[in-house]
């Protein structure tokens, strides 16, 4: 008995499918195609979509599972195959995509404007900051500044030359002589009888500020100038606090090998005073003043000079931001040119 | 101080004639070195010769032929220079000498005779400016006499070290040469000689008579006559140590006083007694009082100056000048030299108020030493009578009613590791004082009695400083307190996030000096009467063009961006953080800080982008950003016309209800008059609000939820300001409202001649739920009604 069945065999078509559909997947050249032909192959329209149609026809159990697992690892086979050649065309197709749109990467980036903080002024903010974490604070002070403060309260005489036109430029404010006259303060020290006056021993302070001189502008002098002024006052400060602690400043701020030495100097409103000068960059070099608080200071504030010492020092931040960073000319310092100030990391 | 080794070396034997030695020594003295060079003598080859015999030249009238022993043999020299004879003792340029660089000297015929070398003067020693006639030796060198054929060199000191050293103004004791031998010889341990101060006093005795009518501003007046001086030029040895010295030589007379002067410190004045009459009066000047000084200025006295009368008119003022009626001229042969003493404080006041300073004023108002006095008359004393052929009358005058007497300090050692940090024991103390002149006594504490020299040392204190210069700094160790930790204070953090946040926006920092002039002003266009225009005066300023210290922060940060665009760098963006200084009620004037900041010139286009020119809006930006980042919600512009801004481009700063400064692009004028062109955007404000603690800003938890977001635009009469209207909105928005974004203005036509429009994109959301559209729409239309009322601003279309 000829099976009639055999006309239509449900497995032919597939078995012609299993033989052509690799060569047709991988003839393939873009994913659009191969969606399309993922639908011809294994598209609910598709020799094994209506294979898998057919297997409700199939009355024997085991013959219908049979096929259906035939149909099944066919599916499987051919998509796998698919996917493999999907994954194949997106990586060309992203390779080409980006082979197009390609940049010279070597030009310049968009300009982002840069912003620098002057030099002097971030001198005296790590200058302070090595002093903060000594456990020192901060204090400002008034840059007009009455002739009591900016000298007598300092112990220095009448006859001291600093007093002079020639030296400090004065205001035509008020009308107060002498300790009242209205000055440009000429050093930030004022600012150790202002704070002594309204602060209590310990004191541990540092005073960085603008201070103006009668002096015209060359290589090594301006009239408007920063200075950093420290003062540390307590119950056993010695000359031996002073100089631990300046010299612990200039490896800080020069390099941990920094050497330091002290020579004696004059200061009317500190006794014994001191120039520190360093050794860097192959020279010694001035760097600032100090010295022991004059017990006339303590008196002028109403500290007992009998029971506390105290030490005192004043530095230039330009002075400190030239010997660091190799400037010869002070002036420099003060010209806004950006091809200067950019250089300001 | 300038001074030379060989002049210290008469007080004092040192170890080392090393010159950087001896700058170190000085320094660690505390005194230092201005400036120092080895003077080296500007020839070699020159020895001593006497000349034997003097001829005349046989061929020539005007040069001479000399035979000159010069200690080895004698040489035939022919010589132009008329001032010697036979017997004289000059320097000679034997054959193989050499004069200044390069001048040879050889033998070479002079008119058909040779002549083996040549007699040289002072200016072909390079020792000085005499060019008339040869050196001649016997009376200025009398040591070469003895020394014939020697090297002229070692003769006259050479090579010797020349020092300027810079004596601090609390040692006038120093600034002299026996001053600082005198410290040399302490640190050297060694001894120092004594003064050798000694009149030979062979003249008649004096009749001049002293009396002190103010012995508190002069305590002491000493002085002695000399007379039989023949006023002429000084010997070499004492013109060339002045010369060293800084000091021009003038006659014997006057260089013997400045001598004295440099010698001990002393100063003193000469007289001419047959002008001056035989009675000294010293007493306070009445007012109005005239005398002609030295210098041919006639001075107006007042009454707290000082000055020395022949008991009727002034013949000097005290520590000040002389008097040109009673000066020392060509022909003076009888002088009184004084060598007073006078009070610090008064000689200050005067020479200050005249005008006049003088090395002696310099010296008076720092302090000589009263005890020094008389000693420096006779040093003067005695030199007129080496070098002016004087005879020194054999008494004094010295009339002391001051009694300034050395003082005393009690002084324990404990206080020199009080205040040093290192124990100095009673004995070492003892030496170390002693060698610098102290006297000392007793254990522990101490009796120092202070030399009248010192005025400096008052105080226990003043002797901890003599101890540490001898002793040396480099014995006290080395110790870092800690201090209590109080850290940055509130201002200077904040001070620091300002410019963090100005340079993150890409600014850069200037810093310019306190000064303006009227000229700034007028450049920012302030019209009279305007308080920036209220200045407050230097009353000595550099210069007249900057003699206002600056009551705003614009005209310096505007020059700097002006600079730059001068310079060809096509675009500034600068700031500047510093203090006004503007008239108030205190006694110093007010003191606010202040930022300014500009935006000016435009940067090039790049291959990637086009520039722009910065505008109000940018600068509006960054004003935005900084009220963010203090922490200030209530920050905002008002419409404002201010002086130097384009007044439809310009604001006030305002937070709250209170205007800091000023914002906006620049008047066109005002920008070109700083020499910039185009937009310049800029501000200035006042910073004590962002300078206050603010306490730290709460945390905000960002919602899960989804947004819902919308537009609504707004019509307005075009004069309504932008920023009512936002307020309006989101006050009416409410606490749903999350941001906001305002993306279209637009004026004119298409709504309506005079009016404009506003489009604002809204964020709701909520922070525990996903907003619906319902919940949505009462917000729409309470933003809405919000506006309107504030406003009468409408939505455009639908709510």
């Amino acid at each position: 008995m000829m099976p009639t069945a055999n006309l239509s065999d449900p497995m032919e078509p597939l078995e012609s499918l299993r033989s052509t559909a690799g060569a047709r997947i991988e003839a393939v050249a873009s994913i659009a195609e191969l969606d399309a032909l993922e639908a011809e192959l294994v598209g609910r329209n598709s020799p094994i979509g209506a294979a898998r149609r057919g297997l409700g026809t199939i009355e024997d159990a085991d013959e219908r599972r049979d096929q259906g697992k035939a149909i099944n690892d066919l599916a499987t086979e051919v998509s796998a195959a698919i996917d493999a050649r999907r994954a194949t065309l997106a990586a060309i197709e992203e390779r080409e995509a980006l082979a197009a749109d390609r940049v010279d990467v070597t030009l310049p980036g968009r300009p982002v404007r840069r912003g620098t903080s002057h030099l002097v002024q971030s001198t005296i903010d790590e200058i302070v900051d090595i002093f903060v974490s000594l456990g020192y604070t901060v204090a400002d002070g008034p840059e007009a500044e009455t002739g009591f403060y900016n000298f007598t309260a300092l112990n220095i005489p009448e006859t001291h030359p600093s007093r002079h036109e020639s030296d400090t430029l004065y205001l035509d404010y008020g009308e107060g002589t002498g300790d009242e006259e209205v000055l440009l303060r000429t050093h930030t020290s004022p600012m150790q009888a202002r704070y002594m006056e309204t602060h209590e021993p310990p004191v541990y302070v540092v005073v960085p500020g603008k201070v103006f001189r009668a002096d015209e502008i060359d290589a090594t002098h301006l009239p408007v100038f920063h200075q950093i002024e420290g003062l540390a006052v307590d119950g056993s400060i010695t000359f031996a606090d002073l100089k631990g602690t300046l010299a612990h400043f200039a490896k800080e701020f020069f390099g941990r090998d920094t050497e330091v030495k002290f020579i004696p100097h004059y200061f009317p409103f500190t006794e014994p005073s001191a120039e520190m000068h360093a050794y860097t960059k192959g020279q010694w070099i001035e760097l600032l003043g100090c010295g022991m608080v004059n017990p006339a200071v303590f008196e002028q504030v109403g500290y007992d000079p009998d029971v506390y010492t105290g030490f005192a020092f004043g530095m230039g931040a330009e002075r400190m931001a030239m010997v660091r960073h190799g400037i010869t000319d002070l002036r420099a310092l003060a010209d806004p040119d950006l091809r200067i100030l950019e250089q300001y990391r | 101080m300038k001074l030379t080794l060989s002049w210290l070396e008469e007080f004092v034997s040192l170890p080392t004639r090393d010159p950087s030695a001896l700058v170190e020594v000085f320094e660690s003295l505390g005194h230092e070195v201005e400036d120092h060079h080895v003077v080296d003598p500007a020839f070699t080859g020159i020895v001593v010769g006497r000349v034997l015999e003097v001829m005349p030249h046989p061929n020539a009238d005007k040069i001479r032929l000399t035979r000159v022993d010069v200690g080895s043999e004698e040489l035939e020299i022919i010589c132009g220079a008329w001032n010697f004879e036979a017997g004289a003792v000059v320097p000679v340029a034997v054959p193989g000498a050499v004069l200044g660089d390069d001048f040879e000297i050889t033998r070479r015929s002079i008119r058909g005779v040779t002549s083996n070398g040549m007699i040289c003067s002072e200016i072909e020693l390079g020792l000085g400016t005499e060019a008339d006639g040869i050196m001649v030796l016997n009376e200025d060198y009398p040591d070469s006499l003895a020394n014939i054929g020697a090297s002229f060199a070692d003769v006259i000191g050479l090579p010797d070290v020349w020092f300027e050293v810079n004596v601090t103004p609390n040692r006038p004791d120093c600034l002299s040469v026996y001053g600082l031998a005198r410290d040399l010889a302490a640190y050297f341990d060694v001894p120092l000689r004594d003064h050798g101060i000694s009149v030979k006093g062979e003249g008649e005795l004096s009749d001049i008579s002293v009396s002190i009518e103010v012995p508190d501003l002069n305590p002491r007046f000493a002085g002695r006559e000399v007379s039989g001086i023949i006023v002429g030029p000084s010997p070499h040895w004492i013109r060339w140590r002045l010369e060293q010295a800084g000091v021009r030589p003038i006659s014997n007379v006057v260089d013997a006083s400045n001598y004295a002067m440099i010698e001990f410190g002393h100063p003193t004045h000469a007289f001419d007694v047959d002008r001056l009459g035989n009675r000294i009066v010293t007493r306070l000047a009445t007012e109005g009082e005239r005398i002609v000084t030295l210098d041919d200025q006639e001075r107006v006295l007042t009454s707290t100056d000082i000055v020395v009368t022949d008991g009727a008119s002034p013949v000097a003022i005290g520590g000040v000048m002389g008097g040109a009626a009673t000066e020392v001229s060509d022909d003076t042969s009888t002088v009184f030299i004084e060598a007073a003493y006078w009070d610090p404080p008064s000689v200050l006041a005067t020479s200050k108020r005249l005008g006049l300073r003088s090395e002696a004023s310099a010296r008076f108002e720092r302090g000589a030493d009263p005890m020094f006095c008389h000693l420096g008359a006779d040093r003067v004393a005695q030199l007129l009578e080496e070098i002016a052929g004087g005879t020194a009358a054999p008494n004094a005058v010295d009339v002391d009613p001051g009694g300034i007497e050395p003082w005393t300090i009690r002084y324990a050692t404990s206080e020199t590791a009080r205040i040093l940090g290192i124990e100095v024991d009673a004995g070492t103390t003892t030496e170390l004082l002693s060698r610098l002149g102290f006297g000392v006594e007793g254990g522990d504490p101490l009796e120092v009695t202070v030399p009248t020299r010192r005025s400096d040392v008052r105080r226990p204190v003043d002797l901890v400083e003599e101890i540490a210069r001898l002793h040396g700094f480099d014995k006290v160790p080395d110790r870092v307190p800690q201090g209590p930790g109080l850290g940055l204070p509130v201002r200077d953090r904040k001070l620091r996030l300002l410019r963090d946040v100005m340079t993150g926006a890409g600014f850069s920092e200037v810093l310019t000096f306190s000064f303006i002039g009227e000229s700034d002003l007028d450049k920012l266009a302030y019209g009279e009467g305007h308080v920036v225009r209220d200045g407050i005066r230097v009353v000595n300023p550099l210069n007249e063009s900057e003699g206002v210290m600056r009551t705003t922060l614009l005209p310096g940060v505007l020059k700097s961006a002006g600079a730059n665009l001068a310079r060809r760098i096509p675009s500034a963006h600068l700031f500047e953080i510093g203090r006004v200084f503007l008239k108030g009620a205190g006694k110093l004037p007010e003191q606010p800080d202040r930022i300014a900041f500009a935006m000016a010139g435009q940067p090039l286009d790049t291959w990637i982008e086009e520039s722009r020119q910065p505008d109000v809006f940018d600068a509006v930006g960054v004003w935005e950003m900084i009220a963010d980042k203090f922490g200030i919600r209530d920050a905002s512009i008002r419409p404002a016309a201010i002086e130097s801004f384009h007044p439809g481009r310009s604001g006030e700063v305002m937070i709250g209800d209170v205007a800091i400064g000023a914002i906006g692009e620049l008047r066109p004028s005002v920008a070109s008059a700083f020499g910039l062109s185009g937009r310049v955007a800029a501000a200035e404000f006042d910073l004590d609000a962002l300078l206050t603690d603010r306490g730290a800003w709460q945390f905000d938890p960002p919602s899960v939820f989804p947004p819902v977001v919308f537009d609504l635009a707004f019509a307005m009469e075009a004069r309504v300001p932008a920023g009512e209207v936002i307020a309006a909105a989101v006050e009416g928005a409410g606490d749903m409202l999350e941001t906001y974004r305002v993306f279209d203005v637009f004026e004119g036509s298409s709504i309506g001649e005079g009016q404009k429009s506003i489009a604002i994109s809204f964020v709701l959301r909520s922070p525990d739920k996903t907003l619906t559209d319902e919940e949505a729409a009462p917000i729409r239309k309470r933003i809405a009604a919000t506006v309107q009322t504030v406003t009468g601003a409408m939505v455009r279309g639908d709510v």
